[in-house]
């Protein structure tokens, strides 16, 4: 079958879409900048019969193809994980053909899957070689829902083929080079799923990779060079160690990473992850590294060769998130402000209980705006490792993978948006707790907790108590409860249409509005509040010396922040603009409360405040 | 049911995470994921009432946090409210003790600790005067297959927790050694503050209402965690 009629061929099922094999990263002993698997030549010839699933590769948009021969074999609509399996047994030595692929296998199998076969039965594996069961998820519901998701996956390619052939652009080997400009319809295309295969090309498109790789071109194998030479000079590679002891414990259940005992030499992949952390750690010394970086840098390199996945940490971490990986994170401070004042806005129900619990830990009555922002509800201890991973592993891996689509074509309000969405189904889930802990405090309530409150001589009579309602829940309860929920309940996201479908997709639901634009100019707005914050708290602890207590929750501060007057004088031994006091003050006026009560729209109220700060000018 | 904070500090893959995992779930993974952030789990425990000899039930809202140096940032945010802090170090390796007593300095200058008696000045009754802090040394099963492997020796950490009035243990998540029995500790010596603390209200409040607490609803799912 030639490549067109495969192409042309109109039953998407038949066409072989799925099959997935991550590249071979393996180590680099010419040039870091050579694409990172294995020759093709090497990879077929010892091909043995008994595997004859065809694979598509994912491929350097510079490697001569490999696909044409294996496009000879009958094509599978079924996942093959054996394929991407083997791969990571595949030996090093690639002179030495008696070592191969297969003959490893096989070996492997026959020994190994004896004694481990819970572990290590392709089966039990994704088509990226995660393991399907997890904590949250039966491997059974696992595949019932795959049975389903990958008719759909094969579906979405084949539209994705026909929308990249409309628009003039070409598939070599089935692998698109180049993406349609931007458009309404490539988002939707983007947001439904780009085919896995065709995802490392993806994303190093939109994010445009190349741009990036070509002003640096020869400076990764230049920095790996530099890693090999000071291998064990700490002052060099300061981050050695804390790599070192990441590096097993990323993806421990994925097998392109996973190491079993009997293996001598680690994973490719782990090697890989190694250089690639290295080279960053030295590459971006501000950042350094930062746990979360290794699962960011093990994704991308589970589809992107090592040189690529390396520049496109470097984009995550400038572009996306700029300071979230930072030495001081702050990137991550002002990033959950952001979230937290986009869940005042969007979703003002989940709000007005954060809020509470607020009050309750604090135990104040009030709270303003700037102290939330600088101090961060304790949610946010959670969601941060929304941000610093890109949701890997805070969401199942297919969930993950849509988000990162969306990601690099969307930017990073997606993941706002995405975090919004997921906090919004989980209030549903939340309802739901609720209610069954009602009845567990009925259950409670009928049996020795009455004697309990009798023997007490409680002020509740029995027969009021045992009509559990919602409210019985205490504030600490709930909060418990909460932060159960936002922990668990994005784990069991397994099916990605959850959120696509049920929140990104519904026009009417205003967290959608969110946009780009929205986002870098709360960014700004929360960095320069936490500024002020930190400028504050300077003059405070010059103030207040004798005080000791360097928290920035001091109730002056407030006092001062409520009445301009002192706010001028009390910052004389600092430089604050009158801008600066203006802006602070326009943003307490327009504070959560205003807007809760009123509707006022958030948006707006921050356009027209950069608006007559811009006035004044 | 009692319910309390507790929160694990420490540096990087001392262990932390394979702790409350083994406390939590039974289970321990050779490799397991580092933590991001932090991850938030709950679990109960029975204790006795040394008066009455009851059973009372405690309930430890745990948040397990992350090692790196530079999540130090975020730290305030798990200990601004805890009742209780688990301070882990690896017994073979020495750093990870400083790094254990730096989270020490800190918790008791920005928190306090539980043998100081200050009166409080606000009627707060979150305040954290009474952070219980326990310091463990874990991994003791390398140990034990390897005497040369330890690089902190007992004694050490003995003296060190004595001078500083922490709870001390030595501990292996792996082997469940002496898991249980720190947290059994941490309860017991937690329930006897509050115990101080409500009789103390009463005598305040002179024959005011008993400040009993109500059954607090289970919420089910005990195991619910992120890692
Ligand atoms: N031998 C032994 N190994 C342990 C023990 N406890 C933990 N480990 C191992 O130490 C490594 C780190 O453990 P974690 O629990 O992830 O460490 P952590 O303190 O949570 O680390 P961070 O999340 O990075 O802060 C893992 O590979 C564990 O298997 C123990 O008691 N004995
Ligand atoms: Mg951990």
């Amino acid at each position: 079958m030639g490549h067109n009629d495969f192409l042309s061929n109109a039953v998407p099922v038949k066409v072989n879409t799925l099959n997935f094999i991550p590249p071979k990263q393996r180590e680099l002993k010419k040039s870091p900048s050579m694409p990172s698997f294995y020759k093709f030549e090497n990879y077929t010839k010892h091909r043995s019969a008994s595997i004859n699933r065809s694979s598509i590769q994912l491929h350097d948009t510079n490697t001569p193809s490999r696909i044409p021969e294996l496009l000879q074999e009958p094509p599978v609509d079924t996942v093959s994980v054996e394929d991407s399996f083997v791969d990571l047994y595949i030996d090093r030595n690639e002179e030495s053909p008696v070592r191969s692929v297969f003959n490893r296998a096989s070996s492997f199998q026959s020994t190994t899957l004896k004694r481990r076969s819970d572990i290590t039965d392709p089966q039990h594996f994704d088509r990226y070689g995660f393991k399907k069961r997890t904590q949250f998820i039966t491997e059974e519901e696992y595949d019932r829902w795959w049975s389903e998701y990958s008719q759909y996956c094969i579906r979405r390619k084949h539209k994705w083929r026909n929308f990249l052939l409309k628009s003039g652009l070409s598939l070599k080997n089935d692998l698109p080079e180049k993406f349609p400009p931007q458009s309404e319809k490539l988002k939707r295309y983007v947001r439904k799923g780009i085919p896995a295969e065709w995802r490392g090309n993806a994303w190093w498109y939109f994010a445009r990779g190349d741009e990036m790789l070509n002003k640096n071109k020869g400076l990764y194998s230049k920095l790996l060079k530099k890693v090999e030479e000071n291998k064990n000079n700490k002052n060099i590679i300061q981050d050695l160690d804390v790599i070192e002891r990441d590096l097993n414990r990323t993806f421990p259940d994925n097998i392109h990473f996973y190491r079993e005992s009997f293996q001598k030499e680690e994973p490719f992949m782990i090697q890989a992850l190694r250089r690639v952390l290295l080279a960053f750690s030295i590459y971006d010394t501000e950042i350094g590294y930062c746990q979360s970086m290794n699962f960011l840098a093990a994704l991308l390199l589970l589809f992107l060769s090592e040189e690529k996945a390396f520049w496109m940490l470097v984009i995550i971490t400038k572009k996306y998130l700029p300071g979230v990986h930072s030495v001081n994170l702050e990137g991550v401070n002002v990033d959950q402000g952001v979230l937290i004042l986009c869940i005042k806005e969007y979703l003002p129900e989940l709000w007005s209980k954060m809020e509470a619990s607020m009050l309750n830990t604090t135990g104040q009555k009030s709270i303003s705006q700037f102290e939330i922002l600088n101090k961060l509800p304790p949610m946010t201890l959670s969601t941060a490792s929304w941000f610093m991973s890109c949701f890997v592993g805070v969401v199942p891996i297919e969930t993950t993978l849509r988000i990162w689509d969306c990601l690099f074509y969307e930017k990073s309000h997606f993941l706002f948006k995405v975090s919004l969405a997921i906090l919004k189904l989980s209030e549903e889930e939340l309802l739901e707790r609720k209610l069954s802990i009602s009845q567990s405090i009925l259950a409670t309530f009928s049996n020795e907790s009455l004697e309990h409150i009798n023997s007490h001589g409680s002020g509740g009579s029995a027969n009021h108590r045992s009509r559990p309602r919602v409210e019985d829940m205490t504030q600490d309860d709930y909060d418990m409860l909460f932060f159960q929920v936002i922990q668990t309940f994005p784990k069991k996201l397994l099916n990605p249409n959850d959120i696509f479908e049920k929140v990104i997709f519904k026009k009417k639901m205003t967290l959608n509005k969110l946009d780009q634009e929205e986002i870098d100019k709360v960014r700004k707005y929360v960095s320069s509040q936490r500024d002020k914050w930190a400028r504050f708290n300077k003059v405070l602890n010059k103030d207040s010396s004798n005080n000791g207590n360097n928290d920035p929750g001091n109730k002056m501060l407030y006092k001062n922040l409520d009445d301009t007057s002192s706010i001028q004088e009390g910052t004389d031994n600092i430089s604050l603009s009158n801008e600066e006091v203006m802006d602070t003050l326009l943003s307490e006026v327009s504070g959560f409360k205003r807007i809760s009560l009123s509707g006022v729209n958030w948006n707006n109220s921050i356009k027209i405040r950069v608006k007559n700060i811009r006035q004044k000018k | 049911m009692l319910q309390f904070k507790l929160v694990l500090l420490g540096d990087s893959s001392v262990g932390k995470s394979s702790i409350v995992n083994r406390f939590v779930k039974d289970t321990f993974d050779e490799f397991r994921e580092s933590t991001i952030g932090a991850a938030f789990l709950s679990q109960s425990i029975k204790i006795k009432d040394p008066k009455t000899n009851q059973d009372v039930i405690i309930k430890f809202e745990i948040w397990d946090t992350a090692g790196q140096e530079r999540y130090k940032s975020l730290a305030p945010m798990y200990y601004r409210n805890a009742n209780a802090a688990l301070v882990v170090y690896d017994i073979t390796i020495a750093d990870s003790l400083l790094k254990a007593k730096s989270w020490v300095n800190e918790l008791k200058e920005k928190v306090g600790n539980s043998t100081d008696d200050n009166d409080n000045d606000n009627d707060n009754n979150n305040n954290n005067n009474n952070l219980v802090i326990h310091l463990v040394g874990n991994k003791l099963d390398l140990v034990e297959d390897d005497p040369e492997m330890r690089s902190v020796a007992t004694e050490d950490a003995v003296k060190y927790s004595t001078d500083e009035n922490l709870l001390f243990k030595e501990v292996s998540a792996k082997t469940d050694f002496n898991i249980k029995e720190v947290f059994q500790t941490i309860g017991e010596k937690l329930y006897e503050i509050r115990q101080k603390e409500l009789d103390n209200n009463n005598n305040k409040q002179n024959k005011g209402e008993i400040n009993i607490s109500l059954p607090r609803p289970s919420t089910n799912d005990s195991t619910s965690c992120c890692s």
